[in-house]
């Protein structure tokens, strides 16, 4: 589904944020991305959405290099993959009809599909009744989970999500894991960035561990993994 | 419409029959330019400022134009002011004069032709001059008839009447002709200047159009910043981004334009009353032509156009500038 080749990205500046990486993220799996900060894992995802290219090396997506995608279709791509982010990045001005809407209105849908599958996904996410709230009025792990929606109204064959529960707590962390892996029963494949060891812990997945910009790690579980490989996380 | 999963298949808009998606390609710019409606009716008080700086900044070359054109109307209505004067030689029977008479009405470049006999002047020179007694001494009248030409509307023009009295002079039955252009001359000399530096003007405040909706534009799409990125990480195109923009600017044009005309149309009216004033002490009928309808739809096409043209510059270079590089 993502596979990388001895890709390199050096920043205007010369600051080194990924040295030679090479790993496969198989079609319909879910995997986790760790590495303290500053190891390279958003450099990786902005990569995989095209936010970022490569300075040298070769990035797939289903087989796709992403060099030969060009700026004009950038956008077209990009609707292949849902992202979702830390601080989930909602409109808050728009209610979350039109925040799980965005995707679908981009793409011209008709209204009464846009209803449809906006319903659909914000009862993936267990929050079919917020549907008319604004989202002021929604609590932390209910945003990140309209940021969910979002990512999957328009049922993309890959979801990136960075840091989805970086801001909380234990419980709500996870709750939205348990969505990713609804998500990825259905053959979804699923790339997660965290820190967050102990979330990994309890989970057998495929786990890619970046150091100083390198893949240090591609195995499965994070068992093996010794703690002193991070830093304390605050 | 997928890129990267020939497989995958977006249900939306991407219909194939072509009719259907021109359709809803209209369709969706018609949402846009409503949601743009919107988007300025959130702000309506900032929103409409900008339309009055505009509209009256578009008021302003408007009524320029408007007293160019009544300029030359009323300088059309002083074509007499290019009359010819020709004088007819001494000894000349009345029957070559109504011959010349005729001859001369029929020349296409001549709108009017008046004879003043030799005496007929001579009694008109009495009464009006005062020196009616003295003038009873003389023996025999000395005032030659005159012929007065009016030139038609094409060769009132100094150049023109010039060319006139040359043909007219070279009449047998004429000794010589006059003809009073300088002031004509420079008169026009006068409005053409006043027409250009109306026209840089005019041309200095559409720009001053276009920049201000440019800027206005450019301040709505960085307060849309967030927004913005967003759309460009959910795979939105720059068109569908800039849209709106356009829409943005096409409304403020439009809406300053129709300001405008409101404007303009007040002014006429207030101006109006004055001249009714003037026209009834001056004893003669004075009117004012208004913008007509064509006048009027060039007065929004022009501003709307501009509106276009302002948001486009700012969308071109900020929309296309935002990217959604930092955060992830």
């Amino acid at each position: 589904m993502i596979r990388f080749e001895e890709v390199t990205k050096i920043y205007p500046g010369g600051q080194q944020a990924l040295n030679r990486v090479n790993f496969h993220l198989q079609p319909g799996e879910m995997a986790f991305l760790t590495g303290h900060s500053g190891a390279g894992k958003s450099t990786l995802l902005k990569l995989v959405a095209m936010m970022e290219r490569p300075t040298s090396g070769q990035v797939f997506i289903n087989g796709h290099n992403l060099n030969k995608i060009t700026k004009k279709q950038v956008p077209f791509a990009r609707r292949d993959i849902g992202m979702i982010f830390q601080n989930h990045r909602l409109l808050m001005d728009r209610s979350v009809f039109n925040n799980v809407a965005l995707p679908l209105i981009i793409e011209g849908y008709h209204l009464s599909d846009i209803k449809r599958r906006v319903a659909g996904a914000l009862d993936k996410v267990g929050l079919l009744s917020k549907i008319n709230n604004m989202p002021n009025t929604l609590s932390g792990g209910e945003l990140q989970r309209v940021g969910i929606a979002r990512a999957i109204v328009n049922k993309p064959p890959l979801l990136l999500a960075d840091e989805p529960t970086g801001n909380l707590d234990p419980h709500l962390s996870v709750e939205i894991l348990k969505v990713f892996e609804d998500l990825n029963s259905v053959g979804v494949a699923v790339m997660i960035a965290t820190h967050d060891l102990g979330l990994i812990a309890r989970m057998k997945y495929h786990t890619f561990t970046l150091r100083q910009g390198q893949m240090i790690h591609d195995g499965l579980s994070s068992s093996d993994l010794r703690e002193s490989e991070f830093e304390p996380v605050i | 419409m997928s890129l990267l999963f020939s497989q995958r298949k977006s249900h939306g808009a991407s219909n194939t029959n072509p009719g259907h998606r021109l359709v809803m390609y209209f369709i969706r710019h018609l949402q846009q330019a409503l949601a743009s409606v919107g988007e300025l009716w959130r702000m309506p008080i900032s929103s409409l400022l900008t339309m009055a700086v505009l509209g009256v900044s578009l008021a302003l070359p408007t009524t320029l134009h408007l007293l160019m054109k009544n300029g030359q109307q009323l300088r059309g209505s002083w074509d007499s002011a290019a009359e010819i004067t020709l004088f007819v030689k001494e000894g000349i029977s009345d029957s070559q004069t109504q011959k010349v008479l005729r001859r001369i009405g029929l020349y296409e470049q001549v709108n009017d032709v008046t004879y003043v006999a030799a005496e007929q002047a001579l009694e008109e020179f009495k009464t009006l001059s005062g020196f009616g007694d003295a003038l009873s001494y003389l023996d025999e009248n000395p005032l030659p008839s005159v012929i007065l030409v009016v030139p038609s509307l094409q060769y009132s023009s100094p150049e023109g009447a010039r060319e006139l009295l040359e043909k007219l002079q070279r009449q047998p039955e004429i000794s010589f002709g006059k003809l009073d252009v300088t002031w004509l001359e420079k008169l026009t000399a006068i409005v053409n200047l006043l027409e250009d530096a109306a026209l840089g003007l005019g041309v200095l405040l559409l720009l001053a159009v276009a920049l201000v909706i440019a800027n206005t534009i450019r301040l709505s799409i960085l307060n849309r910043r967030e927004e913005i990125e967003v759309l460009k990480l959910v795979g939105a195109t720059n068109d569908f981004i800039r849209r709106p923009f356009l829409y943005t600017g096409i409304w403020y044009g439009l809406i300053g334009g129709l300001i405008a005309w409101v404007c303009v149309s007040l002014i006429l009216w207030w101006v109006e009353g004055a001249l009714l004033d003037l026209a009834s002490q001056l004893g003669s009928e004075l009117t004012l032509s208004g913008l007509n309808i064509s006048e009027f739809l060039i007065l929004i096409a022009l501003s709307t156009g501009l509106g276009w043209l302002g948001a486009y510059g700012s969308v071109m270079r900020h929309v296309y500038e935002i990217e959604p590089e930092n955060q992830l």
